[in-house]
This record gives structure tokens, sequence and C-alpha cells, in this order.
């Protein structure tokens, strides 16, 4: 690794864990939290779903909420990291370093508190019967990858844009909280989705396929595989698109902000 | 970067020029008064500033460098260009070695969590890696004399003990090429002497050091050479001594036409009946 990589990895790993600390210092519950508001959101959707409108799915809680949790890591870097840039803008204009880390530690100080809620995820699965597999070992991890290569594609361009363009802040918070959410079965299956609007939800919308992973992995023991497609081509598709915008607007980002 | 410049040159500018679009955007940022400015916007009208203009400089290895000039020449534009900071309009910057800018102390620093911690981050933010900050952290926490401060969270801090931090951190991330824009004067005047005495132990070990300050005393004391710059352009090159009695003497004629002018406007008012 030459010295640029390094010192990028470390700034990465120093922002990643100081956020991480900020956010639980002088807290009671600490950690806690991470998990609270997940599972108090998933017990509140599990009520009104299954018990008042009485949607149909089997084991409808842990349908819930094995796409709820990678969702909500998905949807909270982009809120977050939209304003990356800007907000930081007396640092950038100040210091030259590696700006990605910016965006990039808020991903993975969200990715963290994802992964520390798969534990609790695991325990609720197990008291169902559904008992941990092998081809979790291998789903987990590629799952987790997947998602943090579509996430960074997303917020390295979204944030970079946000600098020229600040409405962004408010379109992501809107898109993708109040319409994004809904056109991704998290809070119901994918399966009860009429089939003409299968394809189109599966094409357009790389979450989907994704969610629909985690269900698969965690609910029918499969490591996805051709499912998986739409996700993998829009994670590499905004991977590229990401960094090329990131490439071309950095340089401009100290005289903007 | 290493380049044709040749070795013994640290830093180089060639014909660098920074315009900055004083753009109607600013004016123009909502639908409203983009609605009302709608001709203007579309134009794209921009009112073009021009910060640096076709400037050419080099800094040799181991020299000292002094800008001086009044406020809004372009003196801290040059040094965040040579900081990478912000790319010229036009123009090329070469550098021979690790550039580090400190165009302002605590960069990043957090309140939330200990002065230590936040000296460990600045420093790899300002160009170490994880594991020299490690190293060279100790020898920070003794410059900065903070005792035990240095583990309380860093909102405690006066003003006075932010800047000692911020200081101590900067001068030991062990640059080649060092960049100080206004942030000598930190602490009080016995810390001062030993940022001051630090920094000319970092010139004796053959770093090179470009010095943007208002304080013209301590540019003959710390450079070799010296620049002014005007309104974006080197007027006047030379020796410390040279180019500081030079700006002064037109500093002082300016403010003495200025004062003429007003007598002559007193004069002229008091003849008016």
């Amino acid at each position: 690794m030459n010295r640029q990589a390094r010192r990028a990895y470390d700034l990465l790993y120093l922002l990643t864990f100081r956020e991480l600390k900020l956010r639980y210092q002088d807290t009671i519950f600490g950690y806690l939290w991470s998990l609270i508001r997940p599972l108090l959101q998933g017990a509140v959707l599990y009520v009104v779903l299954s018990k008042f409108i009485r949607i149909d799915v089997e084991d409808y809680g842990l349908v819930l909420l094995a796409a709820l949790f990678p969702w909500t890591w998905f949807q909270t870097s982009l809120t977050l990291c939209v304003g990356s840039f800007t907000s930081n803008g007396a640092l950038i204009k100040k210091v030259y370093f590696p700006r990605f880390v910016l965006p990039f530690s808020t991903v993975l100080n969200n990715g963290v508190q994802f992964a520390l809620s798969i534990p609790v995820l695991i325990i609720l699965l197990a008291i169902s019967g559904y008992t941990p597999n092998w081809t979790w070992l291998v789903g987990i991890p590629y799952l987790i990858a997947v998602e943090a290569v579509l996430i960074m594609g997303i917020v390295l361009f979204i944030a970079s844009l946000d600098v020229y363009f600040r409405d962004l802040e408010h379109l992501t918070d809107v898109f993708v909280g109040l319409i994004w959410f809904y056109l991704t079965p998290v809070i119901y299956p994918l399966s009860i989705v009429p089939d003409k609007y299968h394809d189109w939800i599966l094409a357009l919308n790389p979450m989907a396929s994704l969610v629909e992973g985690w269900r698969d992995l965690f609910l029918q023991n499969q490591v996805p595989g051709l499912s998986m497609l739409p996700a993998l081509a829009f994670a590499g598709g905004f991977a590229v698109l990401g960094s090329l915008s990131f490439r071309q607007m950095q340089g401009g980002f100290a005289d903007a902000l | 970067m290493r380049s044709d410049i040749g070795g013994d040159v640290a830093l180089a500018l060639d014909g660098v020029s920074k315009h900055y679009s004083l753009s109607l955007q600013k004016e123009a940022s909502d639908l409203k008064s983009m609605l009302l400015h709608l001709p203007r916007f579309l134009s794209n009208a921009r009112r073009p500033f021009v910060a640096l203009d076709n400037v050419s400089l080099r800094v040799r290895r181991g020299e000292s460098l002094g800008i001086v000039g009044p406020n809004g020449s372009g003196k801290s534009t040059t040094l965040r260009i040579m900081a990478g900071i912000t790319p010229p309009t036009s123009g090329k910057l070469t550098a021979n070695g690790r550039v580090v800018g400190l165009l302002e102390l605590g960069s990043g620093f957090h309140p939330q969590i200990t002065g230590r911690e936040n000296a460990l981050l600045n420093a790899v933010l300002l160009g170490l890696t994880l594991a020299e900050a490690r190293e060279v952290l100790p020898d920070i926490v003794e410059f900065s004399e903070l005792g035990q401060f240095i583990d309380q969270p860093m909102r405690m801090y006066s003003s006075g003990m932010f800047f000692r931090l911020g200081f101590s951190v900067a001068v030991h991330v062990q640059p080649e090429i060092l960049l100080i824009d206004e942030v000598l004067a930190v602490g009080d005047a016995q810390f001062q002497e030993k940022c001051m005495n630090h920094i000319h132990g970092l010139r004796s070990r053959g770093v090179t050091l470009v010095l943007v300050t208002h304080d013209m005393l301590s540019v003959p004391k710390f450079c070799d050479r010296a620049v002014l710059l005007e309104q974006g352009r080197i007027t006047d090159e030379g020796t410390p001594q040279q180019v500081v009695h030079g700006y002064l003497a037109r500093v002082e004629a300016l403010l003495a036409l200025r004062v003429e002018e007003q007598q002559q406007l007193k004069v002229a008012q008091a003849v008016a009946p």
C-alpha cells in the first residue's frame, strides 16, 4: 500500500470510530440505541401490518426485520452523507486530505451499527426455529460487500453534487424516506406484489433485489445468485459514476464551499 | 510529482493564475430570485475576480520564503494552491517533497473528544500515517505542555490551550515543505519563544518554509528571501529587509497621501460657504 492509500485507510478508521464514540458518549443506553430504533420501528410496523391490516405472510415479523435492518443502513447513510462535504467546508478549505473519507466514514460507521444488529436478528430467527446455517457465513459478508459498494457509489455521487446543488439534501431526504422506502419490498415481501410489477421493481430498484437477497439468505438459507444481478449492476454503475463525478468535482470543493 | 524543475527546487509555480467567479448564483440561489433574475441567470453572467495573475515563483530546497502584501493581494490563495487545497485556474504547480499546509491551527478538532485523540487524528489529517502519528504523539503531548488537560475533552480548553495543541501537532508532522499562514503567534510569550525556536530548528534541519504574514518583524527573522504580492501579482522580490522596507515605505507614502487628501478636503470645506 502506498503512503496516500495508507493514510486514507487510517483516516477512515479514525473517523469511523470517532463517530461511533461520539454517538454513544454520555448516553446511558449507548449501543442499545442502535438496536432500539430499528427494533421499535419493526415492532410498530409488525403490529400495524400484521395485526391491523392483516398482511398474509408467514413469519411476517422476521420477513420484515431481515429487510428492515439492511434498509436502515442504506437510508441512514444516504441521508447523513449527502451533506458530508457541504457540512465540512471549514476543514476542506484549510487542509488537504483525501476528502472521500468524509462520507465513507459515515457509511462504515452505519455499517458497523448494522453489523451489530445482525446477532439480534439471528437470535430472533433462532427463537422461531430458523437455526443458523453455514451458508450465512458466505452470504453475510457477500451481501454486506455488495451493499457497501452500492451505498458508497451513491453517496460519493450525491455528496459531490450537493456542494453545487444544495437542494439535493432535501431531495434525498424526501426521495429515500418517502418514495424509495415504499417502492422497495421492505414492509412487504416481493412475492405478494402482482407479477406485472415484479420485473419493473427488480430492474429499476437495486435495493429490491438486495433486501430480497437478505431474506433469501436468512429465511431460505440461500446465497443469492442470479437474482442479485440488478443490485450488482447498480453497485458497479454507481461505483463508476460516484468516483468519476467525485474526481471531476472535488477540485472545486474548496472554492465552492 | 518529481519533474523537470531540478533537484534543488522544492516548490515551483509556473504562470499560475487563479480566477474566482463571483457568480450570480448566490443571488439566484432559490427559485424566487432565480425567476426574478431569469435573463441574467440564463446568460450565466459572472463577475470574474482575479486572485492571482500569472505568478511564477521558485522556492529552493531548504530555503525560507516570506510572502508579504496587503489584505486580498492573493497571499492565502497562493498558499492554498501550494498546499493542493485548490487547483490553479491556469499554470502549473510542482512540488518536490511532502507539503504540509498550516493554514489554520487545530483544523478538525472536535470539542467532545480528548486532546490526545484529537492530536492523533489531526496528525494523520495533516500528513502522517497512523503508525507515525502514534510514534510522535508523546512528543506532541510534551511540547503542548497541557499536562493532565491532554486527556480532557477539548471543550474544556481555553483558546490558548487549543492553539498550543494545534501548533504542537503541526510542527511534529515532519514536513519537507512547510507552509505557514499567520499562525506563529500563539500562546503566551514563553510558548511563542518555544515555537520560534522550533521553527528555527526545522529550518536548520533543511525543511523548506513558506511563510505568509503581516508581522513585518518576523519576515527578516525567519526568511532568506521575500516577495511582495499586490493585487495578485509579484511586485517586488529580494532580501527580506529590502522587500519589507520597500513595502512599508509604500504603505507610508499611501497613508501620507490620504492624510494630505483629507486635509485638502477640510480646507476646501472650510473655504466653501
